[in-house]
C-alpha cells in the first residue's frame, strides 16, 4: 500500500516556517493597509502582490511530494491466564488450568491475525506464558494461592509501548481481587485505565458437588496459654446435600498422634455455615492446626476437606516453673536471674524443710512455709508452663515419680526442660530409667556413684565453641571457664543431641563425659546441666572480670535456645515457595554469621511416625543462602531438623496441603466474568464461544517514505523574480512607488 | 536421698571441722557465713563461733545446706568476690576504711553481695556508726532506710514480729537496698553475739534474757541466711494467702 501526500515544508525547520509565514502575514497586511482607498487597477497590485509572497514563500520553503509506503500489522491483543492454585481443581475431569491453557492455544489461534501475548496472573505479577511448556510441568514457585486480576490489569496498564487493543482474561471468575461484592463502578474504573475492552472466556461453569472449608478466621493474636477463636466457614456447593458437618481441630506434633484441640457441628442453613471452635495452643513458636471436616456423601473434591494452619504463636510472657530440691548459692543465682527479666513469668518452689529438719515450734503459724503442691502442679498447671528447671530436687523424696510420665509427655508436646545438677539431680535424684530420663539429652546410667567430687574445669566441644547458645558466654570470656566443685555422673549424649561442654577426665562410654548437653525430643527440648555451680559465673573471682555478665549470658542462651529464640539457632530456614502436595518444595538455608561446615537435614512428618522421610547433607557449601529440594511431599505437617557444622540443629516445621485458600471455594464464578467483560466493552464466552470473540482491526504501520520537490529551487526563483516584477510594475502604474 | 545423707553426717560433724566429704559436691553453693575483716578490726573473740552456730542451726532447722567452719575474708582480698554472703561485727568504731578495702567492698555489692553490719555493743552504736560512716564510701548513691514489718526477711522461714538478738534491740532493721534487694543489713542487736558458743552452752546471755530471745534471734539469722539463698521467694505471689491467714492467726 503507497500513500501519496504534498508537503510544503519538507525539511524545513520550524523555525524557519513560523518566520516566513509571519513575513508573509505581515506584507499581506501592509499592502491592504496601502490599498485602503484606491480602485480601479488597485486589484492588479494586490494579486501580483499575493502571487509574489505565494512565490517567495514556495522559494524559500520549496513545497514537495512525499510518497509514503506502508504495512497493515495485527493489533496487539493480551491473554491473561489465570495461573492460580485454584486452577489445579478438577473440572468435568479434567484440570481447569489445562483447560485455560488449551482456550489460551485456541485463543491464539483466533486471532491469528493478531498480536497475541500470552501472560500468565496469580498474585500480581505478569508472567510470560508459554502453552507447551505450561501444559508440560507445572512450576510450583509460579503457582499462588492468590487469583489478583486487579492488580495483573495494573500492571499491565503500566508497561511501556503499545497499548493493547484488546485483553481477553481466561479464568474461572474466582478472583481474589477484584471481589465478588465489587460494585460496577469501580470495575469500570479499572478497566479504564487500559482503554481496551476485556473479554472473558470462562473455564467452567458447573459447580462440582463439594463441601469444604470456605474459610477460617482467627480474632486477634496468637498468644500462647490463652484461648484462640477460630470462625470456621463451611459451604456445600454442587447441589450436595449437607445438614450437619462434623469439624475438627487437632494440633499436629512430633513423635506423637495429632493433639485434638476442639470439636463442634456446623449446621447449615443455605450453602454455608459458621462454627466457631475455641483452642488453646500452650507452645510458642510456629504451631501446625489441621482443621478438617466430614464431608457428606458424593463430595468430589476431598482436599478441601481439610485446610493446616501455621500459627506463629507468641508469648505474653515466658512463664517458667523453678523447682528446687534446697536452697543453695545456685539456687539464688538461677532465682535472680530469672526474676530480673521482666519478660519471665516465674512461679518457683524451693523445699526450705524436709520432715527431718527440726524448726523448734511445732505450731504452722510460725512457719512462713507452704506444703510443696506437687500434684496440682504437675497435673493441673503443667501445661501452662513454657519451660520447667528441675534444679537438684530428688524425685523420690519429693514425690515427683509418678509425675514423670506426664513430665515427659509435657516435653514430648513441645515444653522446655532443664535440669540443673546437684546432689538429687540426674541420678541422684532417682531419674535414672525413669520416664524422664528418655527426654533427657542424656542418658543416666545408674551403675555409678550419682556424683564425683572432684575440682574441674569443663572443656568446650567443637560444637560448644561453635553454638550461638554460648556465644555471649564465649564473647566475654572465650573457652574459658570457671572450676567448678564436682559433677554429676551423666551418661553419654543421646542420638541427635548435642555436647556442648565435656568433662576433661571423666568418661561416658568410652567419650567424655557430657556435663552441658541439649536435646530434642519430640516437639520439646531439654537441657542437661551436670554441674551445681553456675552461679560461680555471676558471683566469685572469676565473674567479676565481667562484672557478673557472664551467668546472664549463659542463662539467655540456655532459655532462649529452650524457646526456639532465632538469636540462639546456627540457622534460618524457610520455604523457597509455597509446599504443595504432590509438586517438588524446596527449603532455603540461610547460615548465620559465624556458622561454617557441612549442612545437613532430616525431614520428618508430624505425628507419630518417627522414621525421616528425607535426609541430605552438602559437604561444605558456599556462603550464601542454600536451596535444598525436598521433592514432591504428601499432605501434612513436616518438621525439618538442620545442621550446620558441630552446632545444635534448628527446626522448622511447615505444612504441604493440596489445596490450600485457593482451593477453599471450589465454585467457578461466571458471573464475575460477564460483568468485567461488561463494564469494560468487552464480551464474555465459555470455552466453546471462543470463536465469536471480535478480532480488532489492524494497524497501518509506515515502513518506507520518500520526498519530490515540486520544482527545482532555480524555477521557484526566477517565478519570485518575475513575479515581484510585475509587482513592481504594477505599484508604477498605481504611483505607489 | 543423697542430699539427706550429706546433711545427716553434716550435722555429726564437730563444728571445728570442715564437712568436706560429704558436702563437696554443692559445697560451693552452701550457705557460708564469712566474717569480714575490714579497718581497725579487733579480734571478735567468742563471736566468732557465732558464725559456725548460724550455719549449724541453718542446717538442722532447715533444708539449706551450709558450711559450718567459719572463715574469715579481708574486705581488700580479691577472695571477698568468691562468695555472695559476708558478715561485717565489730564493738568499736571501725575507723576509716582504706582505698583497697572500698574497692573490695564496691566490687562485692556491686555483684550483687548481701553484707550485714552487726553492732556488737548496740548499746554504745559506735560499731554501726562507723560502719554506716564508711559504707557511704563504698555506696554514696545509697542511704539505708528502714524496713517495714512485711519485708520479706521477716518471712524467709519464719514469721518474725521484730529482730532481737543477744540484745532486744530497737524493734526495725534498716538496710541499703539497691534495685529490689536489701543489700547492706544493719543489726543492733548483737546477732553473732546471741549465737556464740562456749564448751556446750551458749557463751553469752541475752539482755533482758530468757531462751525465747535466743530463740528469737536464731530464727531471725535462719531468715537471713534464707534470704541470701533465696532472695525475695517468699515475696512470691502464691505464698501470700497462706502467709496472710498465718499472720492473722498468730494476732488474733
Amino acid at each position: 500500500m503507497t500513500l501519496a501526500a504534498l508537503a510544503l515544508a519538507e525539511g524545513v525547520p520550524q523555525l524557519t516556517l513560523f518566520a516566513v509565514l509571519g513575513l508573509a502575514l505581515c506584507s499581506l497586511a501592509f499592502l491592504a493597509f496601502e490599498l485602503r482607498k484606491r480602485e480601479g487597477a488597485a486589484v492588479w497590485v494586490l494579486l501580483s502582490g499575493v502571487l509574489s509572497l505565494l512565490l517567495v514563500g514556495a522559494a524559500v520553503l520549496r513545497p514537495a511530494r512525499v510518497n509514503t509506503r506502508g504495512v497493515s500489522v495485527g493489533a496487539k491483543i493480551v491473554v491473561l491466564v489465570d495461573q492460580s492454585r485454584r486452577l489445579l481443581l478438577p473440572s468435568d475431569g479434567k484440570m481447569r488450568r489445562d483447560l485455560a491453557l488449551h482456550a489460551a492455544d485456541a485463543l491464539s489461534k483466533h486471532f491469528s491475525g493478531a498480536r497475541v501475548a500470552l501472560r500468565g496472573f496469580a498474585s500480581g505479577e505478569l508472567r510470560p506464558l508459554v502453552v507447551a511448556d505450561a501444559l508440560a510441568h507445572i512450576n510450583p514457585s509460579e503457582l499462588s494461592d492468590e487469583s489478583d486480576l486487579r492488580s495483573a490489569l495494573n500492571a499491565l496498564s503500566q508497561e511501556p509501548g503499545e497499548r493493547p487493543k484488546a485483553i481477553v482474561v481466561v479464568s474461572d471468575g474466582r478472583f481474589t481481587r477484584p471481589s465478588a461484592t465489587q460494585d460496577d463502578a469501580s470495575l469500570r474504573e479499572l478497566t479504564l485505565a487500559l482503554g481496551a475492552p476485556i473479554h472473558t472466556v470462562a473455564v467452567t461453569e458447573q459447580a462440582p458437588r463439594d463441601a469444604s472449608i470456605r474459610s477460617i478466621r482467627t480474632s486477634g493474636a496468637t498468644v500462647a496459654h490463652q484461648p484462640l477463636a477460630l470462625t470456621i466457614e463451611i459451604g456445600c456447593g454442587g447441589g450436595l446435600s449437607c445438614a450437619e458437618v462434623p469439624v475438627t481441630a487437632r494440633e499436629l506434633r512430633q513423635g506423637v498422634e495429632p493433639f485434638v484441640l476442639a470439636s463442634g457441628v456446623a449446621k447449615m442453613t443455605g450453602e454455608t455455615a459458621t462454627v466457631e471452635l475455641s483452642i488453646t495452643l500452650e507452645r510458642a513458636g510456629a504451631r501446625l492446626v489441621e482443621v478438617s471436616i466430614e464431608p457428606p456423601e458424593g463430595d468430589t473434591i476431598p482436599e478441601n476437606n481439610t485446610r493446616i494452619l501455621t500459627f506463629s504463636v507468641t508469648r505474653d510472657r515466658l512463664r517458667l516453673l523453678h523447682v528446687a530440691g534446697r536452697p543453695t548459692y545456685d539456687v539464688r543465682a538461677l532465682r535472680m536471674w530469672l526474676k530480673s527479666d521482666e519478660s519471665i513469668d516465674l512461679i518457683a518452689f524451693f523445699i526450705l524443710r524436709t520432715d527431718e529438719d527440726n524448726t523448734e515450734t511445732s505450731e504452722d503459724s510460725e512457719l512462713a512455709l507452704i506444703p510443696f503442691p506437687v500434684d496440682e502442679l504437675f497435673t493441673e498447671h503443667l501445661p501452662s508452663f513454657d519451660a520447667v528447671i528441675l534444679q537438684d530436687i530428688d524425685a523420690v523424696t519429693y514425690k515427683l515419680l509418678r509425675h514423670l510420665p506426664a513430665l515427659a509427655n509435657y516435653v514430648r508436646g513441645g515444653g522446655g526442660l532443664i535440669m540443673v545438677g546437684g546432689p538429687s539431680a540426674f541420678a541422684g535424684g532417682g531419674y535414672a530409667r525413669s520416664p524422664l530420663e528418655a527426654v533427657l539429652p542424656v542418658e543416666l546410667g545408674g551403675g555409678e556413684p550419682p556424683f564425683d567430687t572432684a575440682d574441674f574445669v569443663p572443656r568446650y566441644t567443637e560444637a560448644g565453641r561453635s553454638a550461638p547458645v554460648l556465644r555471649g558466654l564465649t564473647e566475654l570470656f572465650a573457652d574459658e571457664l570457671p572450676t567448678f566443685t564436682g559433677s554429676n555422673t551423666l551418661g553419654p549424649a543421646r542420638p541427635n543431641a548435642i555436647t556442648l561442654w565435656e568433662h576433661p577426665d571423666r568418661r561416658a562410654a568410652r567419650m567424655p563425659m557430657p556435663v552441658l548437653a541439649l536435646g530434642e525430643s519430640g516437639d520439646g527440648r531439654s537441657i542437661a546441666l551436670g554441674v551445681d555451680g553456675t552461679h560461680a559465673l555471676a558471683f566469685s573471682e572469676f565473674a567479676d572480670r565481667a562484672a557478673g555478665r557472664a551467668y546472664g549470658a549463659l542463662w539467655d542462651g540456655l532459655v532462649g535456645w529452650l524457646m526456639r529464640d532465632p538469636r540462639y539457632e546456627a540457622l534460618r530456614l524457610e520455604l523457597a515457595g509455597a509446599c504443595i502436595a504432590g509438586l517438588p518444595a524446596k527449603l532455603r538455608l540461610v547460615r548465620l554469621p559465624g556458622s561454617a561446615g557441612d549442612v545437613s537435614l532430616q525431614l520428618t512428618r508430624l505425628g507419630p511416625q518417627r522414621t525421616p522421610v528425607l535426609t541430605k547433607s552438602v559437604k561444605d557449601p558456599a556462603p550464601g543462602p542454600l536451596e535444598l529440594e525436598l521433592g514432591a511431599l504428601e499432605v501434612g505437617g513436616y518438621s525439618a531438623s538442620a545442621r550446620v557444622g558441630a552446632a545444635p540443629p534448628t527446626r522448622f516445621d511447615f505444612a504441604c496441603e493440596r489445596g490450600g485458600p485457593a482451593w477453599s471455594d471450589s465454585r467457578p464464578d461466571p458471573e464475575r466474568l460477564a460483568r468485567i467483560a461488561k463494564v469494560s466493552g468487552g464480551r464474555a464466552v465459555s470455552l466453546s464461544q471462543l470463536s465469536e470473540l471480535p478480532v480488532p482491526d489492524p494497524i497501518e504501520v509506515a515502513a518506507e517514505r520518500s520526498s519530490v520537490p515540486l520544482l527545482p529551487a532555480w524555477a521557484w526563483t526566477l517565478a519570485a523574480s518575475l513575479a515581484l516584477g510585475g509587482h513592481w510594475y504594477a505599484r508604477r502604474r498605481q504611483g505607489l512607488l | 536421698m543423697v542430699s539427706r545423707f550429706t546433711r545427716r553426717v553434716a550435722l555429726t560433724v564437730p563444728l571445728s571441722l570442715w564437712s568436706t566429704g560429704a558436702f563437696a559436691f554443692g559445697d560451693g553453693g552452701a550457705f557460708h557465713p564469712r566474717l569480714l575483716r575490714a579497718g581497725n578490726h579487733p579480734p571478735l573473740g567468742v563471736r566468732t563461733s557465732g558464725a559456725g552456730r548460724w550455719s549449724w542451726e541453718l542446717v538442722r532447722r532447715t533444708s539449706a545446706p551450709a558450711r559450718l567452719v567459719p572463715a574469715e575474708v579481708a574486705a581488700d582480698q580479691s577472695s571477698l568476690q568468691a562468695e555472695p554472703f559476708v558478715i561485717w561485727a565489730g564493738d568499736a568504731d571501725p575507723g576509716p576504711l582504706s582505698s583497697a578495702e572500698v574497692r573490695g567492698l564496691t566490687r562485692f555489692l556491686r555483684l550483687g553481695g548481701v553484707l550485714v553490719v552487726d553492732d556488737s555493743n548496740p548499746a554504745s552504736g559506735a560499731f554501726g556508726r562507723g560502719a554506716r560512716r564508711e559504707l557511704s564510701r563504698v555506696l554514696p548513691e545509697s542511704a539505708p532506710v528502714r524496713l517495714d514489718s512485711g519485708h520479706v526477711l521477716f518471712k524467709t522461714f519464719y514469721i518474725v514480729d521484730r529482730p532481737v538478738g543477744r540484745v532486744l534491740g530497737p524493734p526495725e532493721l534498716s538496710a541499703i537496698v539497691r534495685g529490689k534487694n536489701a543489700q547492706v543489713i544493719f543489726l543492733q542487736h548483737d546477732l553473732l553475739g546471741a549465737l556464740a558458743r562456749s564448751g556446750e552452752g551458749f557463751a553469752l546471755e541475752t539482755e533482758p534474757g530468757g531462751l525465747e530471745q535466743r530463740e528469737h534471734a536464731v530464727r531471725l539469722a535462719v531468715n537471713i541466711a534464707m534470704y541470701v539463698l533465696c532472695s525475695d521467694y517468699k515475696d512470691d505471689q502464691v505464698h501470700a494467702p497462706f502467709l496472710m491467714r498465718r499472720r492473722a492467726r498468730q494476732k488474733p
